[in-house]
């Protein structure tokens, strides 16, 4: 029983909601809506738990004292914080806004913006050419990047001077985006929608069922 | 004084005839019709009528309506002259409408077609236009029982070799020898997110082999959701595996909703805790760099899937594996080897030679110069 009622309400709804895509009439629309207000509402009983869960692990650490324990103590900080400040006045409070701007923003950014770092490691290590296939994708990612960056076509017809292809790296750049990049792009996507389907089609009819908790 | 009568009387004929002239030009919107808009939920009237003349002297055209025995009432903005319909979207169902196109000049001067029949918005049940989406999909789904029930009967499925899934056992007995733990990110998509069920499913596999072998599994979470969920599934699995004692709630736990400050969670978590293995599995977007990068520097074997083809070089470059789109959705029939997974598995590549079919015979009829597959795939978006 355990089992069941979450799967026929699986396939029920997994059903409604396809018919759904197929129906504009009001009563398929009613149910669409309906269905995604009680999402919303299943998000915050949820947060709830999460919340729970967030404070007994961090309690745990600093009972424990585990390995680095005084990060627990700054999670404890910026939450009652937050909360102190953002349940009673509301998000539109000026210190709230001011933390963050100037604390939860800041932060963010600094996160966002190691990636330019992270980008020219990885890159580094994907563009060493030691096999044909990692040079042609050298190759490749110096045209895209001529065709990309200002200084590019400089660069590009100074190299090129001697040969006919002069002035041809942003168009060399468009056709690798539109012919080579976009078909592989394309061929995944297409694999990617039929594999949701057939996974979808394995969850309503029960055959995967291994997110309810185990196997059978 | 008869003279300068009769100039105002010939003047006043000279004008009149004058406007009669030009109001003769100014002919009345033809073929106006209204009806219920097509494949909508009855909340719209479509107005039709026949392009004017290049001569017509139209510069603009008003609609009319008119409720039961109401009067004419002006809707919308002044329509430019190259339209020939309108769509009234602000009707009540169950009330009928009826319109009147009037053509407008520079002048000012109006013309009003005739008055359409009373029409009103109806409820469809179907959208005829979807028509082809539903056989095609319909096909596929059939293609997909039809394998399923294949293999419920013992047939033998072949599945390709897939690298990353192939080298889960081996992340896995690296993290056991080294006796260091084995991180598993769900990614930032919520439960209703497709990836992150196929993640959870991948997840449950590798939770029945870290129960086997007694490695400690780290699940940091973004969606409260998930988060529950993904307890559940564990748990079981390592009550199925007879390993309930090895279970850890705290090893799953929430980290925040902020998709960078999630970020730096789990990169502290690798930098302190340097996990052997680590799962990358689901949806990403700009910090599956970021995650996959410093997995590396840690000396990680990691496997990432993603079904976000934009997340996916930063993946192949940074990681050990890459499951590729579809690939992660088959990892769970992998994974488990159960027959009726790996029938779907088959399912799912008749689909796709079903679309590859299509995509030959439709380059080659275009290239014969006939074009209706082109049509018919351009109506069905």
């Amino acid at each position: 029983m355990k089992r069941q009622v979450p799967l026929v309400l699986c396939f029920v709804f997994g059903i409604a909601m396809i018919f759904t895509r197929f129906s504009p009439h009001s009563v398929s629309q009613w149910i669409y809506e309906e269905v995604i207000s009680w999402i919303l509402i299943i998000g915050p009983f949820a947060l709830v738990l999460a919340t729970v869960t967030l404070i007994q692990t961090h309690t745990t650490r600093i009972r424990r004292r585990t390995e680095h324990w005084q990060y627990s103590l700054v999670v404890f900080a910026g939450l009652i914080i937050m909360v102190l400040i953002g349940v009673p006045f509301g998000p539109q409070n000026s210190i709230f806004e001011w933390l963050y701007n100037n604390v939860q923003l800041p932060m963010d950014a600094t996160m966002f913006s190691l990636l330019a770092f992270f980008i020219a490691s990885a890159a580094y290590r994907a563009f060493r050419a030691r096999t044909f296939e990692a040079s042609l994708l050298l190759l490749t990612a110096v045209v895209v990047m001529m065709g990309n960056v200002p200084i590019g076509d400089f660069i590009w017809n100074t190299i090129m001077s001697w040969s006919p292809w002069t002035d041809k790296v942003s168009e060399a750049r468009q056709w690798i985006l539109d012919n080579p990049n976009l078909s592989a792009r394309r061929g995944i996507i297409l694999g990617v929608s039929l594999g949701v389907i057939s996974q979808s089609i394995r969850i309503i009819l029960g055959i995967e069922r291994s997110y309810l908790g185990g196997g059978d | 004084m008869i003279k300068i009568t009769q100039w105002i009387v010939v003047t006043l004929v000279l004008c009149l005839s004058v406007s009669v002239a030009f109001s003769q030009g100014l002919a009345p919107p033809s073929n106006v019709t209204a009806v219920d808009t097509p494949n909508d939920d009855g909340s719209s009237i479509t107005i039709k009528w026949d392009t004017a003349a290049e001569d017509s002297g139209v510069s603009g055209y008003q609609i009319l309506r008119q409720i039961a025995d109401g009067e004419l009432e002006a809707i919308g903005d002044l329509l430019p002259v190259e339209a020939t319909s309108y769509v009234d979207s602000a009707i009540e169902q169950g009330t009928a409408y009826s319109y009147v196109v009037r053509a407008v000049d520079e002048t000012e001067a109006t013309v009003d077609s005739d008055q359409t029949a009373p029409v009103e918005g109806k409820d469809q049940w179907f959208h005829t236009g979807k028509v082809p989406l539903l056989i095609t999909m319909l096909l596929f789904s059939a293609a997909i029982l039809w394998n399923i029930y294949d293999a419920r009967r013992g047939k033998d499925i072949f599945v390709r070799r897939i690298p990353g899934l192939e080298a889960v056992d081996e992340a896995i007995g690296r993290a056991t020898e080294m006796g260091r733990s084995i991180l598993y990110s769900t990614g930032l998509g919520g439960v209703s997110g497709v990836a992150t069920i196929a993640s959870m499913t991948i997840l449950a596999q590798v939770a029945r082999r870290t129960a086997d072998y007694e490695t400690a599994l780290r699940v940091p979470c973004r969606d409260p959701i998930v988060l529950n969920v993904v307890r559940e599934m564990v748990k079981t699995a390592y009550l199925e595996e007879g390993r309930p004692d090895a279970y850890n709630e705290d090893d799953i736990f929430f980290v925040t909703n902020s998709q960078f400050a999630y970020a730096a969670g789990v990169e502290g978590m690798m930098l302190r805790e340097r996990p052997a293995a680590i799962f990358l599995q689901g949806t990403f977007y700009a910090e599956s760099l970021i995650l996959a990068e410093t997995g590396n520097s840690v000396g990680a074997i990691q496997i990432a899937g993603t079904d976000s083809e934009h997340q996916l070089p930063f993946f192949i470059a940074a990681c050990d594996y890459t499951l590729i789109g579809e690939e992660l959705y088959a990892a769970s029939a992998y994974l488990s080897r159960e027959p009726m997974l790996l029938g779907s598995l088959r399912g799912q590549d008749w689909g796709k030679l079903l679309i590859f079919s299509a995509i030959i015979l439709g380059v080659a009829l275009e290239l014969s110069g006939i074009s209706w597959i082109t049509t018919l795939l351009q109506r069905v978006n």
